[in-house]
């Protein structure tokens, strides 16, 4: 592949891990003298370190974010929504007790509204951090309708079973299309026409490998279950069962993780390379392995610690971000204006009650 | 025209994102922004400077003005910025007073936290005249029949009548609108019963075969139909919701809440004061129904001695704690006459014979 020559790397971290790791510990303390009330806080103080040691241009960016919005946000949607959906899924529980249908329609229903409260909340989420997020003075920003976006994304988890994924590719674009799209910087949106192009043929390599695996593991599960038939009841052979049971295990998760990572990065790209600002083009300059470290360093920093290095986990997102993205030149910056809207004044309730999205 | 007080800087106006090359002079007043081209660009009074922190990467100092908030000022010569600008400015209001209120909220909080903890029994209380009684039998009915759908229900008829005629003498004296009872049987080995709201009680086929007369089932019947009387299952459940939401505020997760439903309410328990008062309401309807009470005070004492056989703790005994001070205060208000038992003995054989089949042939015991 040829990249244009003006390409640029605009974006550093300048965040030392120590430091991070240090205002986690501080926040998990907080957290216990407080009963844990300082966690919205705490948040707070980890954006503003992962926003502001974030340069554009030599320009730092600016969370301007509060814990006490988080903390608002947070007990009105407790209030305003969890209780009364938490009534409801007792209603339905008694319901179904009684063994009355009107139970499971209920409960099938308050599965759905909570799952679309999930993904609206996440929208929200967003809508809420980028508004917060300042650089050069001027404010970024999320338009669009948070309903809109979990009526899609409703669409897509349910198309996902009965397409067996096949949707998941072009749902989790379209999806990223939405955002970005809706992302605005000052009076400036960024536009997205991010396509599939090749992404299904890695799609197809990665669901006939899974498929593959999953059909192979059956059969020698199969097999060896009816050996065990035929040779009668032993000990010995539920040792050799858990044994090869183990090296599959090993053998399989290395291969589902390297695929997953080669076509996620598949799908960062194309995403990157179809958003621009200001008509100036993103790129991602990675491939599957660096993500495939980023993803299992932080999954096992995040379990490992029981989420306490959340932070650190982020902290190494941040970084990976600021290292891969290139854009092909400088946009005007001088034709972004300010935006008027000034965004929500509120935090993100409702994605910090049902679910932890943007958690960091 | 640069003189020895003029500092390179970039500085954004607030209102594009583009970013200009000034000259930063410091002044008597405060600061003047000037272009490369010599334009002024802003000028910024000493009042209004408010400082912004240093560059990440250590190059720079960063300056606001709070009477153009979105405009930001960058100056690369730290040192000189330091040793120019008035000290006033650098140390700037506060963040340790902001912290300190901060602190002294957050441990408010913790103790509005604490506090409603503690007084969920009198807010619970409150709360329950607010329910209807409908809605409070509706609620004990889907309970009722949520366990007896687990459960395989004792039906021999003779023995349910009896039951049911012990019940309604000792309900008969409850408040009017609270006299109506289900007491519903099911065949486990459990040593329990319980009262929902409204008016179910669940008894358990273990504690029937724990009791070796009328007397101590008409005890605990008496002492479960207080509970309902006095409406302690719907303050316990409502208990149980307030004590979910806290844990919900703390922890932030609504998840498990949501999954556990009924369950969770179930085990929501009495207060100690909602037993002395079901002991001592017990004692009351025995009496009004001239049933002698010693049965529940044997009763007491039998299942704590079945602890020590090494049965293990009985589920009634477990929510019902202290049994020798509670059969003591029981017997206290021992009737001076002798009673006649509160089963004939003919109705009282059918009570222990409640779970068997209805089929005539005697079934092979578990």
């Amino acid at each position: 592949m040829t990249h244009d020559t003006n390409e640029i790397a605009p974006l550093a971290h300048h965040g030392g891990t120590g430091a991070m790791i240090r205002l986690a510990v501080i926040n998990l303390l907080l957290s216990i003298a407080t009963l844990s009330i300082w966690r919205f806080w705490g948040k707070t103080k980890v954006r503003q370190a992962l926003w502001s040691n974030t340069t554009a241009w030599d320009d730092p960016l600016e969370y301007t974010g509060t814990g006490k919005e988080l903390f608002l946000g947070f007990v009105i949607i407790l209030i305003g929504v969890y209780v009364p959906l938490v009534l409801l899924f007792n209603t339905a529980n008694a319901l179904i007790a009684e063994e009355s249908p009107l139970g499971g329609l209920l409960m099938v229903l308050l599965y759905v509204v909570t799952i679309f409260l999930i993904a609206a909340g996440s929208f929200r989420a967003r809508r809420y951090q980028l508004s917060r997020t300042v650089w050069r003075g001027i404010r970024g920003g999320q338009g669009g309708s948070a309903w809109a976006y979990a009526w899609r994304s409703l669409a897509v988890w349910a198309l996902v079973p009965l397409t067996l994924g096949w949707i998941w590719p072009w749902g989790d674009m379209m999806l990223a299309r939405y955002r970005l799209n809706h992302t605005t910087f000052g009076n400036t949106s960024f536009t997205c026409e991010a396509g599939l192009t090749g992404l299904y043929k890695r799609f197809t390599l990665l669901w006939v490998g899974w498929m593959g695996l999953f059909a192979a593991g059956g059969a020698l599960a199969f097999a060896m279950a009816a050996a065990v038939m035929a040779a009668g009841t032993g000990g010995d052979w539920a040792d050799i069962y858990f044994v090869v049971s183990i090296l599959m295990f090993i053998l399989v998760v290395p291969v589902i993780v390297i695929s997953l990572a080669w076509y996620r990065a598949g799908f960062y790209q194309r995403l990157a390379e179809g958003t621009a600002l200001g008509g100036v083009r993103f790129r991602l300059e990675t491939g599957a392995w660096g993500l495939m470290r980023l993803g299992i360093g932080n999954g096992f920093l995040v379990a490992l610690s029981l989420g306490v290095l959340r932070p650190w986990a982020a902290l190494r997102m941040w970084r990976f971000a600021c290292d891969a993205i290139r854009l092909d030149g400088v946009p005007d910056f001088a034709a972004i204006r300010q935006a008027v809207e000034e965004g929500p004044t509120l935090g993100e309730g409702l994605s910090s009650v049902l679910d932890s999205a943007g958690e960091y | 025209m640069v003189s020895d007080r003029d500092r390179p800087g970039r500085f954004n106006d607030g209102r594009s994102a583009a970013s200009r090359t000034v000259v930063v002079r410091v002044t008597a007043a405060g600061l003047e922004i000037f272009g490369i081209d010599g334009f002024k660009v802003a000028v910024w009074c000493t009042e209004d400077l408010l400082p912004d922190g240093e560059m990440p990467d250590g190059k720079g100092v960063r300056l606001r003005c709070a009477a153009e908030p979105d405009a930001r000022l960058t100056v690369e010569d730290a040192f000189f910025i330091r040793r120019d600008l008035p000290k006033a400015v650098l140390a700037r209001p506060g963040t340790r007073s902001l912290n300190l209120r901060l602190l002294a909220s957050m441990l408010a909080g913790v103790v509005i936290l604490v506090g409603l903890y503690v007084s969920l029994p009198v807010l619970a209380r409150w709360v329950v005249p607010l329910v209807s009684v409908e809605m409070e039998r509706d609620w004990g009915r889907q309970i009722a029949a949520g366990l007896e759908a687990n459960a395989r229900i004792c039906r021999n008829p003779s023995g349910l009548n009896a039951v049911k005629s012990l019940t309604d003498r000792l309900a008969a004296h409850l408040p009017p609108g609270r006299q109506a009872v289900n007491v519903h049987v099911l065949d486990e080995k459990m040593v329990n019963a319980l009262a929902l709201p409204g008016g179910e009680i669940i008894v358990f086929r273990g504690l029937i075969d724990a009791m070796e007369g009328p007397d101590e089932l008409a005890g605990v019947l008496a002492h479960e139909l207080t509970h309902i009387g006095e409406r302690h299952v719907t303050a316990a459940l409502i208990r149980g919701v307030g004590v979910g939401v806290l844990a919900t505020l703390i922890t932030g997760d609504a998840s498990g809440l949501v999954a556990s439903g009924v369950t969770a309410l179930m085990a929501a328990s009495y207060t100690r004061s909602d037993e002395e008062a079901a002991d001592r309401g017990a004692v009351l309807l025995l009496r009004q129904a001239r049933i002698d009470n010693a049965g529940l005070a044997t009763f007491f004492l039998r299942l704590e001695r079945m602890e020590k056989d090494g049965f293990g703790l009985p589920a009634w005994m477990g929510t019902h704690p202290e049994a020798k001070i509670r059969a003591a205060r029981i017997k206290a208000e021992a009737d001076p006459v002798t009673l006649a038992p509160a089963l004939r003995e003919k109705q009282w054989n059918a009570v222990k014979d409640i779970c068997r089949p209805l089929s005539s042939a005697p079934s092979i015991p578990m």
